[in-house]
């Protein structure tokens, strides 16, 4: 499968993943560097996300790559698959089951950009929405403002946190971690602007298929959804969760 | 198609806004509200209300000084606080906030000690407690007026502001339901007023002279402040009821089928209906009516924020709090109501309250 192309109108040219990780310039020196400079102004990419719902079995590989890639504390996360049981009361067919992968949408109208009172969430041009670690006092209006309960306080660094789309390993021309290791081939990250390219695509084809959650609180979600139920685009009806970790920090 | 769904895996968000926030939001608002209470005996010269006036001043400097300090410990850096001042952010109203706070602290301590300059030199020279303190702090003890109005000004502005960005900062989260309504800046507003009030009945009462007839007036803005906080939350219902506002109606919907939620609900509107039947018909229960009315803020403020807080935005149910004990639960609780004690013993040493419920001075 063609995981990420990008055309060679925009500086690369790659049919696969290998050749991915040489076309895209390797920019690990800007995580050092502050909020302001990692806007990376004039950057070409504009990067996305595809959730297939449908290839998702609910592994949660995804959910543990990225914790053992960033270092995610015990009882946080920063990606999810949300699994419910789903049963139709009007009929006879036993329970199914529903599962959901959640991470940050990357908004291009983040709603947790504007609330930060010192500037430290901000959305580089590339279309990644971060947080700047060495200014984020920890005040947790981002946390209130994001509508997808993406974002939590890292009780190891007593800051906002949240999905960065790998930055780090994108920025090194890598996929994101939980991309790397979907099972399913559900997830599929990668430039938006590429019309040649796989998520483009994809997205171009899905059509009204494709969707986003929580469409009315218009932040313009980066990543999209295949497959998605409507139930589930917004804060789901029903029985709260029969397992719910809880962050260990006391 | 009609389904049943239980959700097996989820994250549980922790509140991210502690009871240190509730502290604050409280304190604060009890602040502002007293420093307003203060302005008909200080400012205006009201008759009888020199007394009322200068207990509420009381209570808006020690809750107004203790405030901050909750609100700092709420951040999870908190000595990176100076980052607010080092990077403003004009879109955000919690940065705004950072401002506002020393402008009303500021104009709200030289109020303060330009109205209580005579009464530091009485102490002075009475020879109490810390009477050389006083005296330092009297400064001659003499009256300014035209300062005083002046620093009451800067105050009102302040407290206006603070006022004001307590509740749209609430208000302006659209992820919330709960709190994206515009009533809640009001609710805010007249809760911290009521508990102004009820703040100013306690001190009356533990004071030495307890003048009923002071209570008799305290009652009668109770009473109001009751009518309206009753009349806002009927509003509030009527617009998510009857769906003319879809946000009240979204808010309603997402807290209604609880039962916790409809218990908070209904015990809001009965603490708030037998404050207002207190201070109207036993105007004299003064000591009931002010803890009725200082219970209402913070519970209003505990529901709207840890209760709001355990809404997921995209799960399914509700999370559950329940208070830890250590600094991010009970002890920032009771630490802060610590400090605050400890101010209030401070400054009622320097200003004993028989010498602030007392007639005001000639020509003061």
């Amino acid at each position: 499968m063609k995981i990420f192309e990008i055309t060679p109108e925009t500086g690369a040219c790659s049919q696969s993943r290998r050749a991915f990780l040489r076309g895209v310039p390797v920019l690990t020196a800007a995580a050092a560097v502050p909020g302001a400079a990692l806007a990376k102004s004039g950057s070409p990419h504009h990067w996305g996300m595809l959730v297939d719902v449908r290839r998702c079995i609910g592994c949660q590989a995804c959910t543990v790559a990225c914790i053992q890639e960033n270092a995610v504390p015990e009882g946080s996360f920063r990606t999810v698959v949300s699994t419910y049981s789903v049963q139709v009361t009007d009929g006879d067919q036993p329970a199914g089951t529903y599962v959901l992968p959640r991470l940050c949408n990357h908004c291009d109208e983040p709603p947790c950009v504007p609330v930060c009172p010192v500037s430290a969430t901000f959305k580089r041009d590339d279309g990644m929405v971060l947080v700047d670690a060495d200014r984020c006092v920890g005040c947790g209006y981002c946390v209130q403002a994001c509508p997808y309960d993406a974002r939590f306080i890292n009780h190891d660094t007593q800051k906002a946190d949240k999905c960065t789309f790998c930055a780090h390993r994108v920025d090194a021309g890598l996929l994101p971690a939980c991309v790397e290791t979907c099972v399913g081939g559900a997830r599929i990250f990668g430039e938006l602007n590429d019309p040649q390219g796989e998520l483009r695509r994809r997205l171009d084809e899905a059509g009204s298929a494709l969707k986003v959650l929580k469409p009315e609180q218009k932040t313009a979600p980066q990543v999209f959804y295949i497959g998605l139920d409507e139930r589930f685009e917004g804060k789901v009806q029903g029985q709260g969760s029969l397992w719910k970790p809880r962050a260990s920090h006391v | 198609m009609n389904s049943a769904i239980v959700e097996t895996i989820n994250v549980t968000r922790e509140v991210a806004w502690l009871p240190w926030a509730v502290s604050y939001f409280f304190l604060i608002g009890l602040s502002y509200g007293a420093f307003l209470l203060s302005l008909p005996g200080i400012v205006f010269r009201r008759p009888n209300w020199e007394g009322i006036s200068r207990l509420a001043l009381l209570g808006a400097l020690v809750c107004g000084l203790t405030a901050p300090v909750a609100l700092l410990a709420d951040l999870h850096q908190p000595g990176r606080f100076w980052h607010f001042y080092a990077y403003f952010t004009p879109s955000s109203w919690m940065s705004w906030g950072a401002f506002f706070i020393p402008v009303y602290l500021g104009g709200l301590v030289l109020y303060a000690w330009l109205a209580f300059r005579p009464l530091l030199a009485d102490h002075a020279r009475s020879g109490g407690r810390l009477a050389g303190l006083a005296g330092v702090l009297a400064y001659g003890g003499h009256e300014c007026r035209r300062a005083l109005v002046g620093a009451a000004v800067v105050a009102f502005v302040g407290s206006a502001l603070v006022a004001l960005y307590t509740g749209v900062e609430v208000m302006v989260i659209r992820a919330r339901p709960l709190w994206y309504t515009p009533l809640l800046p009001v609710q805010f507003f007249i809760t911290a007023v009521a508990g102004a009030v009820g703040l100013t009945l306690l001190f009356n009462r533990f004071g030495p002279r307890n003048d009923p007839s002071a209570v008799g007036r305290l009652a009668k803005v109770l009473a109001v402040t009751q009518v309206v906080a009753l009349g806002v939350g009927a509003l509030w219902l009527a617009l998510g009821l009857s769906g003319l506002s879809p946000v009240h109606a979204e808010a309603l919907t997402q807290v209604a089928p609880a039962a916790n939620w409809r218990l908070s609900a209904a015990w809001a509107a009965g603490a708030t209906v037998l404050t207002l039947a207190l201070a109207w018909w036993r105007p004299g229960s003064g000591l009931l009516i002010g803890l009725l009315a200082l219970h209402s803020a913070w519970m209003m403020r505990w529901t709207i924020f840890i209760g709001g807080q355990e809404v997921p935005k995209t799960g399914a149910g509700y999370y559950s709090y329940s208070l830890p004990l250590g600094p991010e639960g009970l002890m920032g609780i009771v630490g802060t109501a610590g400090l605050w004690v400890f101010l209030l013993i401070l400054i009622t040493t320097l200003l004993p309250l028989d010498r602030l419920a007392g007639p005001i001075r000639q020509g003061a």
